[in-house]
C-alpha cells in the first residue's frame, strides 16, 4: 500500500470517528490532539513528504491540505457545537417554587352531604328541599308527633310562634313531598336544622341532616337493610360492619339506630378514644314509615309500605375526618377549611 | 336509667355475662351502657377486721390500729372519726395503687403505719370523705376487696330508654324483657302481710274531682312506724343504682318505685287536715312550696293533691314541705295512683320539674300494677318499720284504663320485614309479652295488650315488637334493590354545587355560619329584611334567625385575621329568612350566595416582590365572572342609595328587571371600632342565588371562530373625571359596529402631565369579521364615528 492509499485510508477513519465522535470537552481535544497534535496524523503524514516521488510531490501537497482543511474544520466546527452545548447547560435550579394559584376549598359539611347525595342519586333517589322555619304540623304533628307527649322531648325546638317552629329534624320535607307527590317517592331531603341545645364540643344549635324515604308497593324492612349496607360500604369503606338496633321515632315503626364498627379501632379497641371502647359507632336512625305518617298525607298504608331513614352530617364528618369538636366547623379557620379536598 | 344485673336475677334467671347483658339489652331496644365499676381497676386491697385501737401518743387526732388481713396483724395509723374495734374494712396493702398515689409503709409521728384504711373519696366510688368504709359484718376477712365489691353489688347499666317503653323504667319491666329472650319466666315477688289495724275508712275518704286527671287512686295507712336507717341490703340496692339512701320510710317507697315502676308517695298522717284526699286541679295563680323548698305558682291545669283544707302535693311530680315525713312520724299514708300522662307531662312541663314519679307517669304507668306495689311497699314498711297496717286499702278506680284489642295479620308482619315468620313462633312470643289471645285463624291472632304496654296499640306496634324479639341483626338484607330511573333531578340543588365548585375554582373558602344572630347584626343586611324572632333563644346573641349571610361572614374574616390568617377568599352559601306571617302563615326563606375577599390576591412567590392587595374591582371581577358563567345576560351595575354605617361604595348588581346583589366594602370605621382591624379593608358581595338561578342557562351557545385576522386598534382619550368608564365603553360599542368584537379597557391615568380635572382612558379594541379580511379604511371609518361621538357625549379629546 502506498502512501496516498494509506493517507486515503485515514481520511476514511477520520470521517468514521468523526461521525461517532461524542460532544464532549475531553473527547473533542484528544481527538484534535491524535490528528492535529505535533505528533498527530497530520504532520507525521506531512513529515513523509521527503519519501514521495517528486512527480507525485504536488499532488500529495493538495491531498494532505485538503485533509489538513478537513480536520481542522471539522473540529472548529466540533468545538462550536460544544460551545453552545455548554451555553445552554447554563446553571437550572429546577428546585425553585412554581407559582402556584390561590386554592379555594368546599367546606367539609358540604362535601359531606355531596357524598351522601352521590351515592345515592346512583340508586335514583332525587333531592327535595323544604323551609327552615317550619309549622307545628309539618314538623311534628304530621310525623306522629302527638302533643304532650315525651317523644317531643327528644327534640329541643326553638319556637317562633306557638305552631311555628325552627325545624328540628329534616323529616318535614317527607311530609311535603307525600302531599305533592303520588308514590313511588324516592327522596333525599339535605338540609339545615335547630336545636336548642347548649353549645359545646358535641352540640350547635345549628346543624344538618339527610332524610332519605321510600315509599311504593312492597317496601321492606330487609330492603332498607341492604340500602343502608350499600351506604355505609361505599361511604365508609367495604369492610365496615353494621348493626341494626330497636329505637323508637313517632314517625316510623319498627324502627332501628344504626351502628357501624368503629373504623379506628376496628371494633376491638377497649381504649378507643373515638368508639369509647364499645367498638361501634352510632351513625343513623330508620324504619318504616309509621301508617300514622302515610294516612295523613293521603297515602294508603294498605297498598303502599316504605322506609325512611336519617342521619347528622355533622357526625358523619366529624367521623370520618376524626374532628373532636363541632364548632371547629362554623365561622371557622381557613387553615381548618383548607384541608379538606373535592375529590 | 340506671339497672342492676344482681338486682334484676331477683325476678328472672339468665346466665349473661356483664358484657353479654349490656349487648342483649342494646338488641332489645333498651340501648344499656355499662357503668364502670369504680373500683375496678384497683388491686391490693383485702378485707381486714379491726382489732385494736389505741390512741397514738404523739397524735390527737390519729388512732393506732392492730388489723387483721387474713394472714397477719397490722399497725395502721388512722385518722377517720369512725374508726373503732371490731369492725370489718377495707385495707389498702403497701404496694396497692389508688386514684391518689401509691400506698407504701410510712412512719406517721413516729409510728409504722403498714397500709390504709380507706374512705369512699380514696376508692373513687363517691366523694365522700366523713370517714372510712365500714364493711357488713358477713365480709369475709381476708379476700380481695374488689372481688368482694362486684359480688355485692353486681353491674349496672345506664338505660337511654326511648319514650315508647314505659314497662322498662323498672327492674321488674327489664327482667320480664329479657324472659323474651330466655326459656325463663318472670318471678314476681309474692306479698302477704296482716292487716293488724283498724279500718282505713275510720281514717280517710278519697274524692277523685278530676277523674280524668287521675283515672285510679289507691291509699294505705300504717300506724306506728318507727323512722329509722334502711337495713344493709337495702342500703345496697340502692347504691348499686345511684339512689342515696335516705330512711327506711322513703328508701323503701323508692326501692318500690325502681322494682315495679310505680311511683309511690307518703304523707305524714298526722300533718294531713281533716280525713279526706281531694284530687283536683290547680287554680289559676295557686302557690304551693314543694320538697325541695321552692316556692311554685301555677295556672289551672295543673292535678294537685289535697286535705280538706289545703294542696299536700302536686300529684305526680312532687311532694309538699307541709305533708312530708320527718324523723318523727309515726302514722303514714301511702299513696299509689295512675295519673294521665299528659296531664304530668303538661304540669312537669309548666313547672320545669321533671322527677323519677313524673318521668314514669308521663310516659304511661301499668294501671293493673298500682295496688301490687300499694301492697309491696307496705310489706317492706311493716318489715323495715313496723307499725300496723289498717284493714282494707281504698281503691277509688273511676275510669277504668282498657287494653285495646288489636288484629295482627301474619301476612302483614311478613310483608313489613320481608322475611316470612312462622305463625307458631309468632304466637308463643305475643303470649310472653303478655298479651292475651282472643281470638286466632291461619291468618290473623287478635290480642289484648298487656296493662303495662301501653304503646302496643296497633297492628305495627305488634309487628315492632315480632322483630324486636328475633333480633334486627338476623333479618336477612335484601339480596336486590329496586331502582327507580329520575329523569326530574332537582336541579336547583345541583346548581347549589355548581355555583361552590366555581367559587373554589376562583380560589374562594367555602365556610358555614350559624343561622341564628343578634337584633343588632341585621343591620349588616343589604337586602331589605326584616328578622324572625325566636320565642326562646339560647342567648341574647342567638335570638333572631338571620337575615343576611355577611355579618358571619365579616366575623368569621375578623376572626381569622386576628389569627393572623391575613389573605382571604371566603364564600357562604345558605339561607335567610323574612318575617312575612300574613300572607301563607310561613316565613319567606332565600337563598343567598356572599363572598368576602380581603388582602393579598397572589401567593407568596420569588418572582414578585409587590403583590397585588385586593381592592372592590378584583372582587367585582370575580363576582361579574361568575354571573356570566351562568348566564349570557351581562349584568348591570348602578351606584346604590342605601344609606348605612356599615357599608361603603355600595354597587347594585342587576340582572335584567331583579336585583341581584350587593358589591361593597366595608366601612373602615367600623373594622378599626368592632373588630380591631387596622391595616386590611374588606370587600364584600351578598347576592340572590334564586335570581341567579332564574337567569341561568345551562346551553352552549356555539359559534364558529373566524379564520380571517382580526385587527387590533388603541384608543386614547382624556375627559372628565367624572364620567364614567361604564358608558364609554357602551358609546364605543355602540358605535363600533358589527366587526368591534371586543372593548377592553386597560390604562386609566390622572396626574403628571394631565390637565386638572381630566383623565385619560386607553382602550383596545378588537375588530374581525367571520367571512372576508377587513381592510383598513372600513376600521378607519369605524374609529371616526366612535371619537365623533365620544367627543359629542362626553367631550373627549383626542391623545
Amino acid at each position: 500500500m502506498d502512501i496516498f492509499d494509506e493517507v486515503k485510508d485515514s481520511k476514511q477513519k477520520f470521517q468514521e470517528e468523526l461521525s461517532e465522535l461524542p460532544i464532549d470537552e475531553k473527547a473533542i481535544e484528544d481527538f484534535r490532539i491524535k490528528y492535529l497534535g505535533k505528533k498527530g496524523i497530520i504532520k507525521h503524514y506531512f513529515n513523509q513528504f521527503g519519501k514521495v516521488p517528486n512527480d507525485r510531490k504536488k499532488e500529495f501537497g493538495k491531498l494532505m491540505n485538503s485533509f489538513k482543511q478537513e480536520v481542522t474544520q471539522a473540529v472548529e466546527s466540533l468545538e462550536q457545537k460544544l460551545n453552545e452545548k455548554q451555553k445552554k447547560q447554563e446553571f437550572f435550579d429546577y428546585t425553585l417554587p412554581g407559582t402556584r394559584p390561590v386554592e379555594g376549598s368546599i367546606h367539609p359539611l358540604s362535601k359531606t352531604m355531596d357524598d351522601i347525595l352521590n351515592i345515592f342519586k346512583d340508586i335514583g333517589f332525587s333531592t327535595e328541599l323544604g323551609p327552615e322555619v317550619e309549622t307545628d304540623y309539618y314538623n311534628f304533628q304530621a310525623l306522629n308527633f302527638p302533643e304532650n307527649h315525651p317523644a317531643r322531648d327528644t327534640q329541643d325546638t326553638f319556637f317562633v310562634e306557638d305552631d311555628v317552629v325552627l325545624r328540628t329534624h329534616t323529616s318535614p320535607i317527607q311530609v311535603r313531598t307525600m302531599e305533592k307527590q303520588k308514590p313511588p317517592i324516592r327522596i333525599l331531603a339535605p338540609g339545615r336544622t335547630f336545636r336548642n341545645e347548649a353549645i359545646d364540643a358535641s352540640h350547635y344549635c345549628t346543624f344538618h341532616q339527610i332524610e332519605g324515604l321510600y315509599i311504593d308497593k312492597d317496601v321492606t324492612f330487609s330492603e332498607l337493610k341492604t340500602t343502608l349496607y350499600l351506604f355505609v360500604k361505599k361511604y365508609f369503606g367495604e369492610e365496615i360492619d353494621l348493626r341494626f338496633r330497636p329505637s323508637f321515632f313517632p314517625f316510623t315503626e319498627p324502627s332501628a339506630e344504626v351502628d357501624i364498627s368503629c373504623f379506628k379501632c376496628g371494633g376491638n379497641g377497649e381504649q378507643c378514644s373515638l368508639c369509647k371502647g364499645s367498638g361501634w359507632l352510632e351513625i343513623l336512625g330508620c324504619g318504616m314509615v309509621d301508617p300514622n305518617v302515610l294516612s295523613a298525607s293521603d297515602i294508603d298504608p294498605e297498598k303502599y309500605t316504605g322506609y325512611a331513614f336519617g342521619m347528622g352530617i355533622e357526625r358523619i364528618a366529624m367521623l370520618k375526618y376524626g374532628i373532636d369538636d363541632i364548632r371547629l366547623l362554623y365561622g371557622s379557620d381557613k387553615r381548618f377549611l383548607k384541608q379538606f379536598k373535592q375529590l | 336509667m340506671i339497672i342492676n344485673s344482681k338486682w334484676l336475677k331477683d325476678y328472672t334467671d339468665f346466665q349473661y355475662t356483664p358484657d353479654e347483658l349490656g349487648e342483649r339489652l342494646t338488641y332489645l331496644g333498651l340501648e344499656a351502657d355499662q357503668i364502670a365499676n369504680p373500683v375496678k381497676k384497683l388491686n391490693k386491697i383485702v378485707i381486714g377486721l379491726v382489732k385494736g385501737v389505741e390512741d397514738h401518743p404523739d397524735a390527737d387526732r390519729l388512732k393506732v390500729c392492730q388489723v387483721f388481713d387474713g394472714n397477719q396483724d397490722r399497725q395502721i395509723i388512722c385518722g377517720a372519726p369512725n374508726v373503732q374495734d371490731n369492725i370489718k374494712v377495707p385495707l389498702a396493702l403497701p404496694g396497692c395503687e389508688l386514684p391518689e398515689g401509691k400506698i407504701s409503709e410510712v412512719k406517721l409521728r413516729g409510728l409504722k403505719s403498714e397500709g390504709m384504711i380507706p374512705a369512699e373519696d380514696e376508692l373513687g366510688i363517691s366523694d365522700d370523705h366523713s370517714g372510712i368504709i365500714i364493711l357488713p359484718k358477713d365480709a369475709e376477712v381476708g379476700i380481695d376487696f374488689v372481688q368482694y365489691y362486684e359480688d355485692r353489688f353486681g353491674t349496672s347499666y345506664d338505660i337511654d330508654l326511648t319514650p315508647n317503653r314505659p314497662d322498662c323504667t323498672s327492674h321488674i319491666g327489664v327482667a320480664r324483657d329479657i324472659t323474651l329472650l330466655t326459656e325463663s319466666e318472670l318471678n314476681l315477688p309474692e306479698v302477704s302481710f296482716q292487716e293488724t289495724g283498724p279500718d282505713i275508712n275510720n281514717y280517710t275518704t278519697i274524692n277523685i274531682h278530676n277523674p280524668d286527671g287521675c283515672p285510679r287512686y289507691a291509699a294505705r295507712i300504717i300506724h306506728n312506724v318507727k323512722i329509722k336507717e334502711s337495713p344493709q341490703w337495702l342500703q345496697d340496692r340502692l347504691k348499686s343504682i345511684g339512689l342515696r339512701p335516705i330512711n327506711n320510710i322513703v328508701d323503701a317507697a323508692n326501692f318500690v318505685l325502681m322494682e315495679t315502676g310505680q311511683p309511690l308517695h307518703t304523707f305524714d298522717y298526722d300533718r294531713l287536715k281533716g280525713q279526706e284526699i281531694n284530687v283536683r286541679m290547680s287554680e289559676d295563680g295557686e302557690e304551693v312550696v314543694t320538697l325541695d323548698g321552692q316556692k311554685r305558682e301555677m295556672d289551672d291545669n295543673i292535678l294537685l293533691i289535697c286535705d280538706a283544707e289545703e294542696p299536700v302535693a302536686i300529684a305526680g311530680i312532687m311532694g309538699l314541705e307541709n305533708s312530708e315525713i320527718t324523723d318523727s312520724t309515726t302514722n303514714i299514708l301511702l299513696e299509689s295512683a295512675y295519673f294521665n300522662p299528659a296531664s304530668i307531662r303538661y304540669g312537669s312541663k309548666y313547672l320545669g320539674l321533671q322527677t323519677d314519679a313524673s318521668y314514669r307517669f308521663e310516659r304511661g304507668i301499668d294501671p293493673e300494677n298500682v295496688i301490687y306495689a300499694l301492697n309491696r311497699v307496705t310489706e317492706l314498711i311493716l318489715e323495715i318499720a313496723g307499725g300496723k297496717v289498717c284493714q282494707n286499702l281504698i281503691d277509688n278506680y273511676p275510669k277504668m284504663i282498657v287494653a285495646p284489642e288489636v288484629k295482627v295479620r301474619f301476612e302483614r308482619i311478613n310483608k313489613i320485614i320481608g322475611e316470612k315468620f312462622d305463625p307458631e313462633w309468632v304466637t308463643k312470643k305475643f303470649k310472653k309479652l303478655g298479651c292475651k289471645i282472643l281470638d286466632q285463624s291461619k291468618e290473623s291472632i287478635t290480642l289484648k295488650s298487656p296493662s303495662w304496654r301501653p304503646d302496643l296499640e296497633r297492628e305495627i306496634d305488634y309487628i315492632e315488637e315480632v322483630i324486636r324479639i328475633y333480633g334486627m341483626e338476623k333479618v336477612k338484607s335484601a339480596p336486590k334493590i329496586s331502582i327507580q330511573p329520575d329523569y326530574l333531578r332537582n336541579q336547583r340543588y345541583d346548581f347549589n354545587q355548581k355555583v361552590r365548585n366555581k367559587l373554589a375554582a376562583y380560589g374562594y373558602q367555602e365556610v358555614f355560619n350559624n343561622s341564628l344572630f343578634s337584633i343588632e347584626e341585621t343591620e349588616y343586611n343589604l337586602f331589605d329584611l326584616e328578622p324572625i324572632k325566636i320565642k326562646n333563644p339560647l342567648s341574647r346573641e342567638l335570638a333572631y334567625m338571620r337575615t343576611n349571610l355577611l355579618a358571619g361572614l365579616i366575623d368569621t374574616a375578623a376572626n381569622n385575621i386576628n389569627r393572623n390568617n391575613k389573605n382571604l377568599r371566603f364564600f357562604e352559601i345558605g339561607y335567610v329568612n323574612d318575617l312575612n306571617f300574613e300572607k301563607d302563615n310561613k316565613a319567606d326563606e332565600y337563598q343567598y350566595f356572599s363572598m368576602l375577599l380581603s388582602g393579598n390576591l397572589e401567593p407568596v412567590s420569588w418572582k414578585y416582590n409587590n403583590r397585588r392587595t385586593a381592592d372592590i374591582y378584583d372582587l367585582k371581577g370575580d363576582a361579574s365572572s361568575l354571573v356570566n358563567y351562568f348566564t349570557e345576560i351581562e349584568p348591570e351595575y348602578a351606584k346604590s342609595n342605601l344609606d348605612t354605617d356599615k357599608y361603603a361604595n355600595i354597587i347594585e348588581v342587576i340582572l335584567e328587571d331583579d336585583l341581584l346583589g350587593f358589591l361593597c366594602q366595608v366601612k373602615e370605621e367600623l373594622l378599626d371600632d368592632k373588630y380591631n382591624i387596622e391595616e386590611q379593608s374588606l370587600f364584600v358581595f351578598e347576592g340572590s342565588l334564586e335570581i341567579l338561578y332564574k337567569y341561568f342557562d345551562s346551553e352552549t351557545n356555539y359559534t364558529p371562530v373566524s379564520n380571517y385576522p382580526a385587527i387590533e386598534r388603541d384608543i386614547s382619550i382624556l375627559v372628565d373625571t367624572d364620567k364614567l368608564v361604564g358608558s364609554i365603553i357602551e358609546i364605543i360599542e355602540n358605535n363600533g359596529g358589527d366587526n368591534l368584537q371586543e372593548v377592553q379597557f386597560y390604562d386609566l391615568y390622572q396626574g403628571k402631565n394631565i390637565e386638572e380635572g381630566k383623565k385619560s382612558l386607553t382602550f383596545n379594541l378588537i375588530f374581525q369579521n367571520p367571512d372576508r379580511t377587513l381592510k383598513d379604511n372600513e376600521i378607519d371609518q369605524q374609529i371616526n364615528l366612535i371619537f365623533k361621538n365620544l367627543k359629542k357625549q362626553v367631550n373627549a379629546k383626542l391623545r
